[in-house]
């Protein structure tokens, strides 16, 4: 699966669908939607919520398409705005109570799909879903998606060093979970399993 | 504190391979399907929000009135001890029944709330439009909302 950020559409598909051509924002969609899918399960691991913030985030790029001015790769566009989303969810005390109250009647917060082959990615991912949402979200924003911390504090709203702390908390609750404190290898193979119960402050 | 670095090298190395190796990930819904949800998702909200002006322009007119008609019946009732003794007993007097204002007042709230969040969001990314329709519809929320209070307050001094 491309990575959304390396997704570059045509120039003339964009006019297409800018024109308001139905067949050309239905392809957008298809080469948009599952990258987007993909880095909002990352961030959100709640799944309804995940498909409402991609309806959103697609809604928002088919509403604000004439905007985009081709400055940077169309995925980089549309990552942007898919971020802005799950931070807007993270902010929400609806969204907040929408998941607790589902994870507490035991619906909808699922396991992230484990999508890895390998044993300590599994590991990883599990380690990653226990790590509370604002906390993973610096980390894959930082470590995957190539953010600086600049960036990363201006789509939080918040300072330079509130992204450098928790990327340090999030990296050492990550050591601890899969290397162990002092050794490293995957350490414990029962840590790590289980779910957190909700989204927690920022 | 190398060896520290080390290891967050891991983890990043890590990090990077477990998206690689993603599975892809399928939405739950089409193009078409996500044009129907979001028509079905604004025609709820704008329902939601015609109910809440409802409740609210409902629960002013029956705090308004209550008011009014408690008023009235504090002028209307005679002094102590100067009613005619041949005057024929009262029935029943109507009873006022108070009605809380509470939820309609929280509902009211939480929907400006939702709207502050949408007007953010809004500005950042540049919908002038869209900005001006939420701050509209804000500025109306906010009106019911005072007359609400006020309403509220006019009654609790009676």
């Amino acid at each position: 699966m491309q990575r959304l950020a390396e997704i570059v559409i045509p120039d003339d598909l964009l006019a297409s669908a800018r024109g308001g051509d139905a067949g050309a924002r239905r392809v957008l969609f298809e080469r948009v939607a599952p990258g987007a899918l993909a880095l909002i399960r990352r961030l959100v691991r709640h799944r309804a919520m995940a498909d409402d913030l991609l309806q959103d985030t697609l809604i928002a790029m088919f509403e604000h398409l004439a905007e985009f001015r081709g400055e940077a790769p169309f995925g980089i566009w549309v990552r942007s705005i898919a971020v802005s989303r799950c931070l807007m969810a993270f902010r929400s005390p609806w969204q907040r109570a929408r998941v607790a109250l589902e994870t507490w009647t035991g619906e909808e917060f699922t396991a992230p799909e484990s999508d890895a082959r390998n044993a300590d990615l599994i590991d990883l991912d599990r380690a990653l879903a226990r790590l509370s949402p604002v906390t993973r979200a610096v980390v894959w924003l930082y470590d995957v998606e190539g953010w600086s911390h600049e960036e990363i504090a201006r789509a939080f709203e918040r300072t330079v060093s509130f992204s450098k702390s928790q990327l340090a908390r999030g990296h050492a609750r990550l050591r601890t979970e899969l290397l162990g404190p002092m050794s490293s290898g995957l350490g414990d193979p029962m840590k790590g399993i289980g779910l957190r119960s909700g989204i927690d402050g920022q | 504190m190398d060896s520290e670095d080390a290891r967050d090298h891991e983890l990043v190395v890590r990090l990077r391979r477990l998206e690689a190796g993603g599975a892809s990930a399928v939405p739950g819904f089409g193009y078409e399907q996500m044009l129907a949800r979001h028509a079905a998702r604004q025609a709820r909200a704008r329902r939601r929000h015609l109910a809440v002006r409802g409740a609210a322009l409902a629960l002013l007119v029956v705090l308004v009135g209550a008011s009014i008609w408690r008023l009235d019946e504090r002028v209307a009732r005679p002094v102590a001890g100067t009613e005619s003794p041949a005057k024929p007993a009262p029935g029943l007097q109507p009873r006022i029944v108070r009605a809380d204002s509470y939820l309609a007042v929280a509902a009211l709230e939480d929907h400006i709330a939702g709207l502050d969040d949408a007007l953010n969001y809004a500005r950042a990314s540049g919908g002038a439009a869209d900005v001006a329709r939420l701050e509209r519809t804000r500025a109306e929320l906010l009106a019911s909302y005072s007359q609400l209070r006020y309403a509220e307050r006019v009654s609790a001094t009676f």
